[in-house]
């Protein structure tokens, strides 16, 4: 993964805008707390081969998540309504953004990606590739390989799968690798790898300070 | 530098998180050009070679804006940005420099191909480039600013006199390239900045 930090830093830069009026500590915790919550699957991977990056790093999270908050936010009793008010159902959203672009889609674009679409297909996609345009070439796009398939004459879609829960192990600090190493064990704790990521942090960073620095006011109040 | 593109996605992802109540298409996209300006500096290296990712990449650029912004609307009597664009024009002010610096500037600084931030005054190219790594077998790892006789010191590759910086208007080679995404993160900062604003465009409206 992106390290923790990493996912911390960009989901801060999305909520600061996003959470609008309802800006405060309490909410920012909330996208924070949401946007750590689906690294519990790595304790599943003691259990289940493959867990870590499929359980909950899923697409389907977010597309089941949505439906719910949709449905629970416009029904007459709702709870979240009915306890929050406003606030609880504006503070949802956006986690629930922040949680599909600030982790899911840098985890899809990390390593060997996500499981994007489990339990429906049991397939690790990693989203990598160029997109230029090349006074050579034309446009050039690498994300998505289309490939004639030499036997069957069939067009081959490879958006980039990297294999299936059975033969995938995402590396994280609780198991490094899918066999135990019998040596000492080298378990890594990133904090951010390559100047992007550390980039991101910073920038997240830098809007809650500036967030703090702007002159506070009433929105749209002349 | 980074492809232009990924400079203005997070010049947009900076104007969504700070323009608050000023937040509009006409100021989004003030931002998002700001961020977009430094890379110029490339169609200049074609007069005075060695300019890409340095003449308009310099932290001065960045820094005299804000004494400029900062001596007009605070020290001044009457600012002029107020009384011309009124209060909205100040915050757009601030954060099309916020955009320039760490959308245009920083995101650049942060990458191999590097930036020389203390032109005109050096011509050095400084790339923060490295990782930070908490390990069990080899402690913390930290490669990002290496310290060293008391001065700390970052990678770079060269300077404006060896360093080339490629791009569309001064390629390295016969070819050409326009790059708009190099790599996946890449493509997953433009199509947040996508998504962001349609979500800020909803936030907005039932704010009102």
């Amino acid at each position: 993964m992106p390290s923790s930090i990493v996912h911390i830093g960009f989901a801060l830069l999305l909520a600061v805008g996003l959470l609008g009026r309802y800006y405060d500590r309490r909410a920012l915790l909330v996208v924070i707390a949401v946007v750590l919550f689906p690294e519990l699957d790595t304790l599943l991977g003691w259990v289940m081969a493959g867990a870590h990056r499929t359980v909950l790093h899923t697409m389907l999270t977010s597309v089941f998540a949505g439906g719910l908050l949709w449905w629970e936010t416009r029904r007459s009793n709702s709870w979240i309504r009915g306890r929050w008010g406003d606030y609880g159902v504006h503070v949802a959203w956006v986690a629930l953004f922040a949680h599909t672009f600030a982790h899911l889609a840098l985890d899809w674009a990390h390593l060997e990606g996500i499981n994007i679409l489990w339990p429906l297909v049991d397939q690790f996609v990693r989203l990598d590739g160029e997109l230029y345009y090349s006074s050579t070439e034309g446009f050039v796009q690498t994300f998505v390989d289309f490939d004639i398939d030499e036997e069957t004459g069939a067009t081959v879609v490879d958006p980039g799968q990297t294999g299936t829960t059975a033969t995938t192990h995402v590396s994280n600090p609780a198991q490094p690798t899918s066999d135990p190493d019998p040596g000492p064990v080298n378990r890594q704790f990133p904090i951010a790898w390559n100047g992007w990521q550390l980039y991101l942090v910073v920038t997240g960073v830098f809007a809650v300070v500036a967030k703090r620095l702007q002159t506070p006011r009433v929105e749209r109040d002349d | 530098m980074p492809p232009t593109l990924i400079n203005i996605a997070v010049g947009v992802l900076i104007g969504v998180a700070l323009l608050g109540a000023a937040f509009n298409r006409r100021s989004l996209a003030i931002v998002a050009l700001a961020a977009a300006v430094p890379d110029a500096d490339a169609a200049v290296s074609l007069l005075i070679p060695g300019t890409t990712n340095a003449l308009l990449h310099s932290i001065f650029i960045p820094l005299l804006a804000a004494g400029f912004i900062y001596y007009d609307t605070v020290v001044r009597d009457d600012s002029w940005l107020r009384a011309r664009w009124g209060r909205d024009g100040v915050r757009v002010a601030w954060v099309a420099l916020a955009a320039y610096a760490v959308a245009g500037i920083g995101l650049d600084l942060f990458s191999p191909e590097a930036v020389a931030v203390f032109y005109p005054f050096s011509g050095r190219y400084y790339a923060i480039e490295g990782r930070f790594v908490l390990s069990t077998q080899s402690g913390v790892v930290q490669t990002y600013i290496e310290f060293a006789d008391g001065w700390f010191v970052v990678d770079s590759p060269g300077t404006t006199a060896t360093h080339h910086v490629d791009s569309w208007v001064n390629p390295a080679g016969e070819e050409r390239r326009l790059r708009l995404i190099e790599t996946g993160w890449q493509a997953v900062i433009v199509m947040t900045a996508i998504a962001a604003v349609p979500a800020k465009w909803l936030i907005e409206r039932s704010d009102r």
